[in-house]
């Protein structure tokens, strides 16, 4: 094997909130960064304006260099838009696909040099896309990693495959299972046989991270908490990852907190950003109210009112008969939005309701001629489970078939960007 | 960025949330490596949570550098020298890496400016290790004590079996690099950089730089050096180092500057592609466009094909795939 392959290989999860970053073989991931780019856009303007006066070459040509290397991405980039207005935000991926190629490429630019400081023409690579990704995007990121950074060797895993590989080292665990991966932009649905994903049977939903976060800000904003509006968003983001959590009965919720305000009801405290005046701002109901967004989804939207537990149990319905009782057995919960208290319990019991249901009705239309063997619920939920992705691909990536499966820079330039299509399962995964 | 820096971004940001969180003391054990195969491993337990192990193995030197005990010369000097006590080495270093160190984060400075500025010291280890025959060289030259065995060729490792050359003489110090690239397109590449470089150099306001050199045959002062080490396709980079160009504060960063100067390049070669390709995407982009304006019925065609690759871009592809959208 050539010399990059005894390096550990990059594992990159780009995700539509944050991008995981690190090297194979550790436990986590070295950054978690917002996928976000700041492009200076004022010398592009600059030099264009500049180029009617016909001014001369070398200022244009030295402020087009300038505007190439001037941008900064994830955490750097936002408190560079809020000082300065020069910059303008980009979002290179929306709803989990890459949206805009210029923004992805850049930030894997700066993620490679400036973060992982490693050279990509040493390592493999292991990137990750979502479950509907379409095989053209994979070409375009094969063309990038192969033309641009010169990687000798890429791999493109599917999100919740790694998801399921991850619980590998946890326990015993197989590679069949239903990956339920509530991110920031997007909430997949996607069960997956030996390793490989049933297509047909993936459901999405248009509800995740961002919606909770949009959600409990409409409700502080209702309640007239006095937050300043451009920090808003920002706080309740904070709000959603240090307070929420998912409770049994809304009902009961309400009249715990009405009871005892003084234990349920917590304080945000904050400086405004302009004055820098210190504010607090009560935060109440939207505990468990942000949450709920996923058991009673009326309560957010108007379009979308299927309760998750009903879309898994769906999903395992359509899924080919002789995997579901696997499927319902192993449920496996990642991404950041998983993480509130409780959340699995949750899910568990409202699906195990179903499934019971389902049960009961068709053990008393048979009535006692046959006694079906009833079915077991799992909803498993693992300590990593919020970098749950990256993990799994960390530990795909450290076994010696995932160079194998690799394409790499000579099959690149032997057949093209094609052969970034399809991504053999290889064996480490079941 | 146009610069690479020289404090590890990973370490420093292991260093400070460990600082940041000491009475948690949570277990730690990660490595990873960075550009020209400089690897790190840090391992901390719960036991001692001040107690931090840090192991870090340098570039395989070629046959003609010489490594005293596994580390460049004047290494360990140099670590003493920037560390004092926070810093104990260890002998051996753990197996497969060239250094190992305790950190002892209780010997910290107590007040918060210098405290950082040590992590962040710590953080630079590899230009501290890397870089130390290279700024003792270059610390003669200011304090013009340069040894009297003149036009003596020093060969420095900074790349995995490849070394630079350097040349230290009484008013000046010349530094040579080799420039090798793996990929074709890359070297062609860095060779027009290396050569507008000497254009650059000419541009006023620059008239304090070092003065820079470049050729596509090996440069005189390589006489004697192995064969091996004069084979290079992008040519050969002089730098002449001045006594100016080192004084003060000015040291640390020429010699950062100069032991990853290839690295410099081959990062600036990369980021240029990019931006071709970013521009090759606007103009396949702009001509989709033109091309769906020339259609009758064009605005149904809204915003065509913007996840496709420039392969299947060609006019028949792309009316087949609006075709098959009308
Ligand atoms: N402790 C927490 N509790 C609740 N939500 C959290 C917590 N930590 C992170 N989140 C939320 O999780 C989301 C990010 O999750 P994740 O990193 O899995 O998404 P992503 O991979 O960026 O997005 P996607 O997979 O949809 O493309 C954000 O909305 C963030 O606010
Ligand atoms: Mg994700």
């Amino acid at each position: 094997m050539d010399a990059a392959g005894s390096r550990p290989a990059v594992v990159i999860d780009n995700g539509t909130g944050y991008t995981k970053t690190g090297f194979a073989g550790n436990v986590e991931p070295s950054f978690i960064l917002p996928t976000v780019v700041a492009v200076n856009e004022s010398f592009v303007n600059q030099s264009r304006a500049s180029s009617k006066k016909g001014s001369n070459w070398l200022a244009q040509h030295s402020a087009g260099v300038m505007a190439d290397l001037d941008f900064y991405i994830g955490e750097e980039a936002l408190t560079r838009s809020k000082s300065s207005s020069t910059y303008n935000l980009s979002y290179p991926i929306k709803h989990g696909q890459v949206d805009n190629w210029d923004a992805m490429e850049r930030f894997w630019q700066q993620c490679i040099y400036n973060y992982l400081r490693c050279d990509p023409e040493d390592h493999y690579f292991l990137l990750t896309e979502s479950p509907l990704t379409a095989p053209e995007s994979r070409e375009y990121t094969g063309e990038i990693m192969f033309e641009t950074f010169n990687v000798p060797g890429l791999y493109i895993a599917v999100q919740p495959v790694l998801a399921l590989a991850a619980g590998y080292t946890t326990s015993k665990c197989e590679m069949t299972g239903v990956v339920v991966d509530v991110g920031d932009g997007a909430t997949h649905v996607v069960p997956v046989a030996d390793g490989y994903v049933i297509g047909s049977s993936i459901k999405s939903i248009p509800v995740a991270g961002k919606d909770v976060t949009r959600f409990i800000q409409q409700l502080m904003r209702e309640r007239g908490e006095h937050i300043p509006p451009e920090e808003s968003l920002e706080v309740a983001r904070k709000v959603k990852e240090m307070y929420c959590y998912t409770c049994s009965d809304i009902v009961k919720e309400f009249n715990k907190h009405d009871k005892e305000p003084a234990k349920f009801v917590k304080q945000w405290r904050g400086t405004k950003p302009k004055t820098g005046a210190p504010y607090s701002c009560d935060i109440g109901y939207e505990r468990f109210l942000g949450p709920e967004v996923f058991f009673n989804p009326e309560i957010y939207s108007n379009d979308f009112i299927t309760p998750l537990p009903e879309v898994i149990d769906k999903c395992i319905q359509s899924a080919p008969i002789d995997t579901r009782r696997a499927l319902y057995k192993n449920i496996v919960l990642s991404g950041g939005s998983t993480m509130f208290k409780d959340f699995n319990r949750r899910l568990q019991r409202d699906l195990k309701k179903i499934v019971d249901a389902r049960f009961e009705l068709s053990d008393a239309r048979i009535r006692g001629e046959v006694k079906a063997r009833p079915v077991e619920v799992n909803v498993v939920s693992h300590p990593i489970q919020r970098n749950a992705v990256w993990f799994g691909g960390s530990v795909l990536a450290s076994t010696p078939e995932f160079f194998k499966a690799c394409h790499t820079k000579a099959e690149y330039e032997e057949y093209g960007a094609s052969i970034c299509r399809t991504n053999p399962v290889f064996k480490g995964m079941y | 960025m146009i610069l690479l820096q020289s404090p590890s971004r990973y370490l420093l940001q292991i260093l400070s949330t460990r600082v940041q969180n000491l009475e948690k003391g949570v277990e730690l054990d990660c490595q990873w490596i960075e550009f020209d195969d400089v690897r790190y491993h840090i391992q901390a337990s719960t036991k001692n949570p001040n107690l931090l192990v840090l192991s870090v193995s340098l570039p395989t030197p070629p046959p003609e550098t010489v490594f005293f005990g596994g580390l460049p010369p004047e290494a360990i000097e140099a670590i003493k020298a920037a560390y004092g006590t926070v810093v104990h080495i260890l002998d051996p270093p753990k197996d497969g890496f060239n250094l190992t160190v305790k950190l002892n984060l209780s010997k910290l400075p107590p007040d918060e400016e210098h405290r950082q500025a040590l992590l962040g010291k710590i953080a630079s280890i590899r230009e501290v290790v890397q870089g130390a025959p290279l700024r003792a060289v270059l610390k003669q030259l200011v304090s013009r004590t340069v040894k009297s065995d003149l036009n003596k060729l020093i060969s420095l490792v900074h790349r995995p079996n490849e070394s630079f050359f350097v040349v230290p003489q009484a008013d000046k110090v010349t530094v040579v690099f080799p420039m090798r690239f793996k990929d074709s397109i890359d070297s062609i590449l860095a060779t027009s950089f290396l050569q507008e470089f000497v254009d650059a150099r000419r541009t006023a306001g620059l008239g304090n730089a070092p003065h820079y050199l470049w050729s596509p045959s090996p440069p005189q002062e390589l006489e004697g050096a192995p064969a091996e080490a004069l084979l290079a396709n992008a040519g050969f980079v002089s730098f002449v180092i001045s006594p100016r160009h080192v004084q003060g504060r000015k040291l640390d960063k020429t010699v950062w500057s100069l032991s990853t100067f290839h690295a410099y390049v081959s990062y600036h070669v990369k980021c240029s592609e990019g931006f071709m390709h970013t521009r090759m995407r606007r103009r396949v982009e702009s001509l989709i466009e033109a091309l769906d304006r020339a259609k009758p019925d064009w605005k149904k065609v809204k915003r065509a094909v913007q996840t496709r690759s420039f392969k299947r871009l060609s006019i028949n592809d792309g009316r087949a795939t609006s075709n098959s959208r009308n």
